[in-house]
């Protein structure tokens, strides 16, 4: 992976905090990588290897696969320490596959978003169903799939149509806001982007409209 | 001589699971193989069901050194993937579509099509059950079956009867999962002593861990050895079962087979060695 610009970097500024993990300096230039909730714990297994991160990532805390992986159930109990920042780029890019590219994208200021109607409107084959939701139906289910306590950890910036609707009026206003540290822990933390609805979020709508049937 | 991909980035394409953990993982292993290789710029996966998404993948390679981007979709055949879903999220308009920008996006055939994925398969058998006499053994090769607009089984056809014209095993036969004829049948199928059974998928998961062992009649244990993680792929260490008086010897997918990451790369080329070709000469793939 190349070095982004600077202007675009979300490791521009160290220690800095992405979802659930926080990347720090440390003695000797080296840099670590953690779990915010395990930040000066002892006793924690380290690792040296960036992919390493490709299987911390795939499993929470009980060892039940992570379908979605900016879900706020990163599991506990690793370090890594790495000697350049381009391996901590590397983990991160593990824990949040494609995060990293948004968030420069959305820096520069040319990240196109697309609004929930238009992504379900272009589903085929068996996804072709969740185009059918009603509004009320969409307003619930973005509500619930979607809201950073036990959803997801992303900033939405996507529309509920083209003509600029609010993603729920069941989420807080601070969901739409890449300011607020969606974990809740109110730290400086940079946004992991949703720019456009996630194919879970997609079948889940489909689930609904057949369910709904 | 291998190409310079130097300005180029690869971007594998696979499907993703939102329950089977083993879908993506050797479409990340065999990225990070051509990775350490730094054969290209940059090489990066995406998915259909997991992320990064195809869309997301749309903002990937935004080095300007990056002329070109190759993508492969890590799939048994053409079919509703190939032709409809990923030319779609990944906005491909044909075999090379230019982005504002100006760099180009290769629209590569999937992985299965190439050539090279007979050599594997053999390979693959040789492999699960070393020094059994060929000559004495049948070779099953393991397809989906019956799946909406999916040419898997053709492509599993194809290899079976390239296979056979090699003339080194007794029988090489096709089996499906869904339909006839049916992998639980492998015994009346194949008259020899000794069995070697390849599922021709692009990863291991419930099919390859626990669906087909059941289908063939092997003990996968309560609840299957797919449920618990530390079993999984125990099921193919075991070989071989002893079942119906005959030798089974069961295989992993063929794509959790490291080689895999060479086909990925050979796909790139093919698409260089086509496009010098003139347009007719080439199978077009058709993009939806
Ligand atoms: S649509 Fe976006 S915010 Fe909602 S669950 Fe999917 S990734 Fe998270």
């Amino acid at each position: 992976m190349r070095r982004p610009d600077a202007s675009v970097d979300w490791l521009e500024v160290l220690p800095c905090c992405i979802g659930e993990i926080r990347i720090m300096h440390r003695a000797a230039g080296s840099f670590t990588v953690s779990h915010r909730d395990d930040t000066g714990l002892e006793g924690l297994a380290v690792y040296r290897d960036a992919d390493a991160a490709i299987e911390l990532a795939r499993y929470d805390d009980a060892g039940r696969y992570r379908s979605l992986k900016t879900a706020p159930n990163l599991r506990h109990g690793w370090l890594f320490v790495l000697d350049r920042l381009e391996q901590a780029r590397e983990v991160i890019e593990h824990f949040y596959p494609g995060r990293a590219a948004a968030y420069q994208t959305w820096r520069s200021g040319e990240l196109r978003t697309t609004p929930l109607r238009e992504t379900l409107g272009r589903q085929t084959g068996m996804y072709r169903a969740s185009a059918k939701i009603s509004e009320r139906q969409a307003d619930e289910l973005v509500g619930t799939f979607c809201r950073s306590d036990g959803g997801c950890l992303r900033t939405i910036l996507w529309k509920r149509d083209a003509a600029g609707a609010s993603p729920s009026t069941l989420l807080p206003k601070v969901k739409f806001d890449p300011e607020f540290d969606q974990t809740g822990r109110d730290e400086a933390a940079r946004p992991l982007l949703c720019q456009e609805a996630c194919n879970l979020l997609v079948a889940a709508a489909r689930n609904v409209v057949k369910g709904g049937q | 001589m291998q190409r310079d991909f130097r300005n180029s980035a690869l971007l594998i394409v696979g499907h993703g699971s939102t329950v089977n953990p083993d879908s993506s993982a050797p479409n990340l292993a065999h990225a990070a193989d051509i990775r350490r290789r730094r054969l290209f710029a940059e090489v990066a996966c995406c998915f259909w069901k997991e992320e990064p998404s195809m869309r997301d993948a749309l903002l990937f390679f935004r080095d300007s050194s990056i002329r070109e981007v190759y993508v492969v979709p890590n799939f048994i055949s053409e079919g509703y993937f190939t032709q409809t879903v990923i030319p779609r999220e990944l906005e491909l308009s044909g075999r090379t579509t230019e982005r504002a920008t100006g760099q180009a996006w290769h629209y590569c055939g999937p992985v299965g099509s190439h050539p090279m994925m007979t050599e594997l398969l053999l390979q693959r058998a040789v492999e699960v059950a070393p020094g059994v006499p060929e000559k004495e053994t049948s070779l099953l090769i393991v397809g989906h079956g019956t799946n909406l607009n999916d040419n898997s089984a053709v492509a599993a056809k194809r290899e079976v009867e390239a296979i056979r014209r090699l003339d080194r095993y007794a029988a090489v036969l096709n089996v499906y999962m869904e339909e006839a004829p049916l992998v639980s049948d492998w015994a009346k199928l194949a008259q020899t002593a000794n069995v070697v059974i390849v599922p021709f998928f692009v990863s291991d998961g419930l099919h390859s861990y626990e669906d087909i062992p059941v289908l063939l009649g092997i003990d996968v244990g309560p609840g299957g050895s797919a449920t618990d993680r530390k079993n999984a792929g125990e099921v193919f260490r075991q070989n071989p079962y002893h079942l119906c008086g005959r030798n089974l010897y069961y295989a992993s997918s063929l794509g959790t087979d490291p080689r895999f990451a060479e086909i990925i790369v050979e796909q790139a080329e093919a698409f260089d060695r086509h496009r010098t070709l003139p347009m007719e000469s080439v199978t077009e793939s058709l993009v939806a």
